[in-house]
């Protein structure tokens, strides 16, 4: 079968508008022979459609995506696929709820809020390498393949596509990054990059200057008076480019309340469990309360790579103290984001933000291994709260052990591979995942999600309401 | 048609410059002919004129300022605007210069002492002096390893394989060496091509490492090797023939590689198929890799039977040849009778022309933030001459003749980068001013190189510049290495630099050598670091051991201070009114208060980044 990859020719007749480039990347651009125009600042979607054929049906059902990547791959079988054996041990205290078996003795309060989360249990990645597989989920492609070296995180796409719906309100960056990130703009615009946050308790050390913020008025307004450069195109468009993230880095550092975003207190910090990991949940949370442009939020937590002592509570970072981790963390967000308020009325902000939980990849299932761990393994688990999520929907059963898939449970009738996660998260968030943008570096055309123009893949939308 | 235009103008502007020069045409110029420089442009025009259409000549008026024709890549650059009717900008200043040329080859902006001592020189030559004493100089050994680095992505951890902090020494070292010797390119990468031999020992041998796919077969990585060295030598983005031939699939993209199928890409990479890898445990108890020949010889052989990794299966083709043997992508030439594969490529991939254009380009880019060719690890073999266009396709080269020349004096002059950036940086079009002051500016004359366009500094510059501006230093500190750092640019790869110049470091793009390029792209945290961070703000306080100190120490004359800081800071003296503006500032408060100010905006200025 003949693949055609490519939306723009080699004579450059195919139009489209970029978005806010770079001159150099325009110049890369007309390098290639195709024709480019940054001068638009948003990229044109009927144009984008003119070249990529008509958008499919989407969801439209969130405003935000709190995205919780478990760094390390979690042991699906002992967590959101429990399967009991000889090696389950007691204190897992597996405990039915409706017809999901769920390891009470590790995620006691989760259970709590099983009613809001929806749980995919023929996930399956497709590399057991760590940093390939890490990536591959955050980029929706193989690493390794053509736009792989170039794509920019799911994050990214986020960020410029909601860049047309901003307001005047709207000043942080549409893209953040809590304690990493595996990617990050790709070839986007640098305004889409991760904006990279480390959480602590007083809140973000750059957003405030050392000496204070009257010092910082009066050097700001010498810095005006003798920066001739300013508002003049002499030092050309990186130059001008660069003055504008100055001024948006002014604003955010002006603009009350900006800080509080990033701080929180703490008997916040308590209840979401006292680590770094509930320290970003606090942090996602007040970022899509606040409203400010920040849609795609990833909070990481490492440490589920479990090959030995997966069950030794004595190990350091045993199943259990991961499992705490999380459980400290995620019911407290669930029912803080269900009991505030959402942008529309009568919505709550859990209504209105899709939250993802998964890992890159699963781990193997049984018995344990020698070293009393789990291996890698491609089968996995994904789970979802929120954003039009229906709570409480499973998708796919697996065999008794949790390895192959009995029953795949949804439209796709296979496996759900990360490219579908991605689809979810675009069409939930009303980004159309089959665009393919001509901009790209090689300029063999920049799929959001491979293949999914073909229909190749596609949103989970069983999981909706 | 319009090539042979440009050969005749081209010819003519070289021989009225070597006639001005009184020498010949490819040495550069002697400044001091006699002539002022508009006499030589009159003399330039008219003679242009002869060839030039008319509708060209009114398009190029009014006339454009006049300009010294150095060497041939002003022939070049300049010809081609003349006869575009395009208008140059004025040439650079000395203070404009100085920080440009310092930055470009050494990733250092000068210090205050150095912009006095340029400034004061009223000596001829004295543009072309800097230029060698920049050459030679221990910042350009480690700016120009900094730039392989980026090339060949030396990394100590990257998506595909560990090369631990031991190889990546190892490979540093060697391309530190290698620099500071000023071996001959061509040489440098046949040794990356062949490197074999303990990775924590032999820095070359890392080249392989680099390239090792764990997920996959073999064939995985003598493919990666194919592929890499493909774009990073012979700026040609083989990658794309490395999973489908080219036919139905790169019309829109190269249109040279259309009729090139995978199996030539496997013969490419059957270069590589004799070696393996394997690993052990090495000091520090990394992973050391030792690249070797394939103990199993039935294994070395690059056999199409793979349905596992990271490619499409490799099957036989309608022959039923079931093993693939090496022959050049480019030439199909193949390895000499006795000659090793790895040998054999590396000797035949080097001496191809298409090494030399590649390399060029590269570093023409490094220079002018813009390829002749662009993208530069894509070069379309179709399109670089009007003879082998097809319909409808343009020449991808900006300036054709340009590149070949430049091609061709790199292997002249035995493939040595200080020379080929030599040439650059004495061009007239390289000394052009940032400022474009004939009118406004149109983006599309980018790429004429009218005006010298300004580019951000890189991320390790821009903590060099603020330390060298401060007089603060700071450390920099490796883990478990030998190695004395004393400058950002000399952290060996993007995940060293531990200490209170990082979040700078990060924010300013340097990427990770992996799936993140360098960036000269701004963004909010750059401005959010600058304005906030503790390492620029504690370093402009009137405390001692400060370049603010330091002068109001000296001096408590309000001229003199914010001569001292303009001069440390933006390596030039303040406009007459900067000067006022800053005077008055400083004498409206406290002056110690107020001279941290003045030095606080003078980093924030987009001048201080943008060069």
């Amino acid at each position: 079968m003949k693949k055609k990859s490519c939306t723009c020719t080699a004579d450059g007749s195919s139009l489209f508008s970029g978005e806010g480039f770079s001159r150099r990347r325009f110049l890369r651009i007309a390098g290639t022979g195709v024709v480019a125009s940054y001068f638009a600042d948003v990229l044109s979607p009927a144009l984008l459609h003119g070249a990529t054929g008509s958008a499919p049906p989407l969801l439209g059902t969130a405003r935000n995506c709190i995205f919780i990547f478990l760094s390390g791959g979690p042991s699906q079988v002992d967590m959101w696929d429990l399967k009991e054996g000889p090696w389950t041990p007691a204190d897992l205290a597996p405990t039915s709820y409706g017809e999901v078996r769920w390891p009470q003795g590790l995620l006691p309060r989760t259970a709590q809020h099983l009613s809001k989360l929806a749980i995919i249990r023929t996930g399956m990645a497709w590399a057991a390498v760590h940093p390939l597989a890490q990536k591959w989920a955050q980029i929706a492609r193989n690493p390794s393949g053509a736009t792989g070296g170039f794509a920019p995180h799911i994050g990214a796409v986020v960020s410029l596509e909601t860049q047309a719906r901003r307001g005047l309100n709207d000043v942080l960056p549409g893209f953040i990054a809590l304690n990493g990130t595996s990617a990050g703009a790709g070839y986007f615009p640098a305004s889409h990059a991760p904006f990279r946050v480390q959480p602590s308790q007083n809140g973000l050390a750059a957003l405030s200057h050392p000496d204070g913020a009257a010092r910082l008025e009066e050097r700001w307004n010498l810095l005006r008076l003798l920066d001739t450069e300013r508002a003049e195109d002499s030092l050309g468009r990186d130059a001008t480019d660069m003055e504008v993230f100055y001024d948006q880095a002014k604003t955010l550092v002006d603009t009350p309340g900006i800080n509080q975003i990033f701080t929180f207190t703490a008997a916040e910090r308590t209840r979401y469990g006292s680590t770094g990991f509930g320290d970003s949940l606090v942090v996602a949370r007040n970022l899509v309360a606040s409203d400010r442009g920040a849609r795609f939020i990833q909070v990481t937590l490492g440490g589920w790579d479990h090959h030995d002592n997966i069950y030794n509570r004595a190990a350091n970072r045993s199943l259990y103290a991961q499992c705490r981790s999380l459980d400290d963390g995620l019911p407290a967000l669930l029912a803080d984001l269900s009991t505030m308020p959402g942008a529309d009325s009568g919505k709550t902000l859990l209504d209105e933000t899709l939250v993802v939980i998964l890992g890159e990849f699963g781990r193997t299932v049984g018995p344990l291994s020698q070293n009393g761990g789990r291996d890698h393994y491609l089968r996995m688990s994904v789970a979802m709260a929120g954003g039009g999520v229906r709570g409480g929907t499973i998708i796919g059963r697996t065999d008794e052990v949790g390895d192959r898939a009995v029953e795949h449970g949804w439209s796709g009738k296979r496996d759900v591979r990360p490219e579908d996660i991605t689809a979810t998260i675009y069409s939930a968030l009303g980004i159309d995942y089959t665009i393919v943008r001509p901009d790209d570096p090689l300029g063999r055309g920049f799929e959001y999600v491979p293949f999914a123009k073909d229909g190749t893949y596609k949103p989970v939308d069983e999981l909706f309401f | 048609m319009r090539q042979g235009r440009i050969l005749a103008v081209g010819a003519i502007s070289l021989a009225l410059a070597a006639e001005i020069a009184g020498q010949s045409a490819n040495c550069s110029f002697n400044p001091d002919s006699g002539l002022s420089p508009r006499e030589i442009w009159s003399r330039l025009s008219s003679q242009a004129d002869l060839v030039a259409p008319l509708a060209r000549r009114r398009a190029a008026q009014p006339r454009p300022e006049p300009v010294v024709l150095r060497n041939f890549v002003d022939t070049e650059i300049f010809g081609k605007m003349e006869r575009d009717g395009i208008r140059w900008t004025v040439p650079s200043s000395d203070e404009e210069f100085l920080r440009r040329v310092s930055l470009d080859l050494t990733g250092q902006i000068p210090t205050a002492e150095k912009v006095k001592q340029f400034l004061a020189d009223t000596s001829a030559g004295k543009r072309d002096r800097l230029i060698d004493e920049l050459l030679a100089s221990e910042e350009f050994v480690d700016r120009w390893t900094l730039w392989l680095g980026d090339h060949v992505q030396m990394v100590q951890i990257s998506d595909n394989v560990p090369m631990g902090r031991s190889g990546r020494d190892a490979y540093y070292t060697w391309m530190r060496d290698s620099f500071r010797a000023a071996r001959p390119y061509d040489q440098m990468v046949r040794e990356l091509i062949t490197g074999r031999g303990l990775s924590h020992t032999s820095g070359p041998a890392n080249y392989w490492v680099r390239q090792i796919q764990t997920n996959g077969p073999l064939h995985d990585t003598w493919d990666n090797l194919s592929a890499r060295t493909g774009d990073m030598f012979l700026g040609l983005p083989l990658e794309c023939v490395s999973c489908h031939s080219g036919l139905g699939h790169l019309e829109a993209v190269n249109t040279g590689l259309v009729p090139r199928t995978r199996t030539e890409f496997w013969k490419n990479a059957a270069f590589f198929a004799t070696d393996a890898h394997r690993f052990q445990e090495g000091a520090n108890l990394e992973i050391e890799w030792l690249v070797e020949p394939n103990r199993q010889p039935a294994r070395a052989q690059y056999s199409l039977n793979t349905t596992s990794g990271n490619k499409t299966p490799r099957q036989p083709g309608s022959d039923g040849k079931n093993v693939v043997d090496p022959a050049f992508f480019l030439s199909g030439e193949q390895p000499r009778e006795g000659e090793g594969r790895r040998e054999a490529y590396a000797r035949i991939l080097t001496a191809h022309p298409q090494f030399a254009r590649a390399t060029v380009n590269y570093i023409w880019r490094q220079i002018f933030g813009l390829g002749i060719v662009e993208p530069a690890d894509s070069f379309d073999l179709l399109r670089q001459d009007t003879a082998t266009l097809v319909p409808g396709a343009t020449l991808q080269p900006t300036h054709p003749e340009l590149l070949t020349k430049l091609a061709n004096h790199f292997v002249a002059n035995g493939y040595n980068i200080r020379t080929l950036l030599r040439t650059i940086v004495q061009s007239s079009a390289y000394q052009l001013s940032s400022y474009y002051t004939p009118g406004p500016w149109n983006e599309l004359w980018t790429p004429y190189y009218a005006r010298h366009y300004p580019r951000r500094m890189l991320a390790e510059s821009v903590i060099d510049a603020i330390i060298r501006v401060t007089g603060v230093n700071t450390q920099f500190q490796v883990a478990n290495s030998n190695l004395t750092i004393t400058r950002a640019m000399q952290l060996q790869d993007p995940t060293e630099g531990r200490g209170s110049f990082r979040p700078l470091l990060d924010a300013f793009g340097r990427g990770d050598r992996d799936s993140t390029a360098r960036s000269r792209d701004g963004s909010i945290v750059q401005a959010l670091v600058m304005l906030n961070d503790p390492f620029v703000t504690t370093r402009i306080r009137a405390t001692s051991g400060t370049n603010v100190d330091r002068i109001l120490r000296t001096s408590q004359v309000p001229a003199t201070i914010v001569e001292e800081l303009y001069i440390a800071t933006l390596s030039r003296r303040p406009s007459t009114a900067e000067r006022v503006a800053a005077v008055a500032y400083l004498q409206s408060g406290d002056l110690a208060r107020r001279t941290e100010d003045l030095q606080y905006a003078l980093l924030n200025r987009l001048q201080f980044l943008y060069n």
